[in-house]
């Protein structure tokens, strides 16, 4: 979870170290603790710091972390040379670890050999069937070969094991957005709001969803999730505020021979309206004028 | 430095509490060779304990640090962005068409 705090943090390292203001390795480990992917600043940073002696053994052992997310940055950016390097120097100090035979068989990903990586992370499991890094490995081994129904087999599987992963709770969902199967994703995003109740991304997701699937019951419950993440962001979420928006007018055009007017809904509609339009005014006031129109196109079609 | 005040507050209300309980008992103590009644303590005594109180409840509120938000739509609890699944990351994008630009390498 990268929470606003978090965000303004990382940004605000980024740019320092970005502008050669030092605070590398502090950067290094935001990124390590916020499990963000900034694959080629970590590759250039970490590799400056892996190659100055002095900074490197300042390290400690903290040295075979950065040595690890190195690894993977570089593969990742497809870097194979370093990678392969980084692998090897953590081969020669820890020659049993599997953590290190993991890395081995990413590399093999990475390189493209599927067969071997899928042969090594078999023998992996044989060892310990329960690992679950691997299990995922090969998840993501499958859709990295254009696999798709085979990742949600396996992802499936792997769910079945392990019902509290909620990463791979999301990973299924995000599987089934591409593929348009929205019914399934609305169930994983329903697994992930059980799981994490206040984390308003989930709920947000969930809408999306159920906004697009359609129907008028189905846009009801998306709108009052869009409500459910304004409440849990204070109103800060500018995607939701559209969604209300957006639900409105749907229901309103879907509603229309029954005529039911529902104040209640309406006034929703007006005070995310009048939030976005606060919102638009403090932030991108020459972008106002777009959102008047497009607000004033939802009302007229309500 | 706030806290360091702090602390020393709550050392002087603790200080506060044990002589208004000491003088509790020199009272009882004084009221024993006078033979009379014990009904309450002194005024001085229910005054030496109020601000006793104060004391050590501000340096409890204060020395062990500030307080944090439980709001979920404060800076702190707001959760803007979802971490990148990395469990899952795949190596086959668009990095093996356009390979960084950058000449890396390891110098040792």
């Amino acid at each position: 979870m990268v929470s606003k705090t978090e965000e303004t943090q990382l940004n605000r390292l980024e740019n320092q170290v970005d502008n050669g203001g030092g605070g590398a390795w502090e950067y290094l480990c935001l990124v390590r603790k916020l499990k963000v992917r900034r694959s080629e600043k970590v590759l250039k940073y970490g590799l400056s710091i892996l190659n100055d002696l002095k900074k490197r053994s300042s390290l400690g052992t903290e040295e075979w972390t950065l040595y690890e997310q190195v690894a993977i940055a570089a593969m990742d950016c497809q870097s194979l040379n370093v990678a392969k390097d980084c692998v090897r120097l953590l081969r020669k100090a820890f020659p049993e670890s599997k953590r290190v035979g993991r890395l081995e068989a990413m590399l093999l990903e990475a390189k493209g050999s599927w067969a071997e990586a899928e042969k090594a992370y078999s023998s992996f499991l044989e060892e310990n069937p329960l690992d679950q890094v691997i299990h995922k490995r090969r998840v993501a081994m499958a859709k990295a070969q254009g696999d798709t129904s085979g990742a949600i087999e396996w992802l499936n599987k792997y769910l079945e094991i392990f019902m509290a992963d909620h990463d791979a709770w999301r990973e299924l969902a995000e599987i089934y957005v591409s593929l348009q199967m929205y019914k399934q994703a609305a169930f994983c995003y329903e697994e992930l709001i059980l799981s994490q109740p206040t984390v308003p991304l989930h709920h947000l997701a969930y809408a999306d969803v159920l906004y697009t699937l359609g129907g008028l019951e189905n846009l009801q419950t998306a709108k009052k999730y869009y409500a459910s993440v304004i409440d849990l962001t204070g109103g800060k979420n500018t995607r939701a505020l559209f969604g209300i928006n957006l639900c409105t007018s749907a229901i309103g055009q879907l509603a229309k021979g029954r005529n039911k007017e529902d104040k209640e809904s309406l006034e929703l509609q007006s005070l995310a309206a009048t939030a976005l339009e606060k919102d638009y005014k403090q932030r991108a006031p020459d972008k106002l004028s777009l959102l008047t129109t497009a607000l004033k196109s939802l009302k007229v079609s309500s | 430095m706030a806290m360091s005040l702090g602390f020393v507050v709550g050392i002087l209300g603790v200080v506060i509490l044990s002589h208004a309980a000491y003088s509790t008992v020199q009272y009882r103590g004084l009221l024993k060779i006078m033979e009379e009644e014990f009904s309450g303590p002194p005024l001085t005594v229910v005054a030496e304990l109020l601000l006793g109180l104060v004391f050590c409840m501000w340096a409890a509120l204060t020395v062990p640090g500030t307080f944090l938000s439980i709001h979920p739509y404060s800076e702190e609890n707001r959760i803007v962005s979802l971490p990148d699944n990395l469990d899952f990351m795949i190596f086959n994008h668009r990095a093996r068409v356009f390979p960084v630009e950058l000449d890396l390498k390891f110098k040792h």
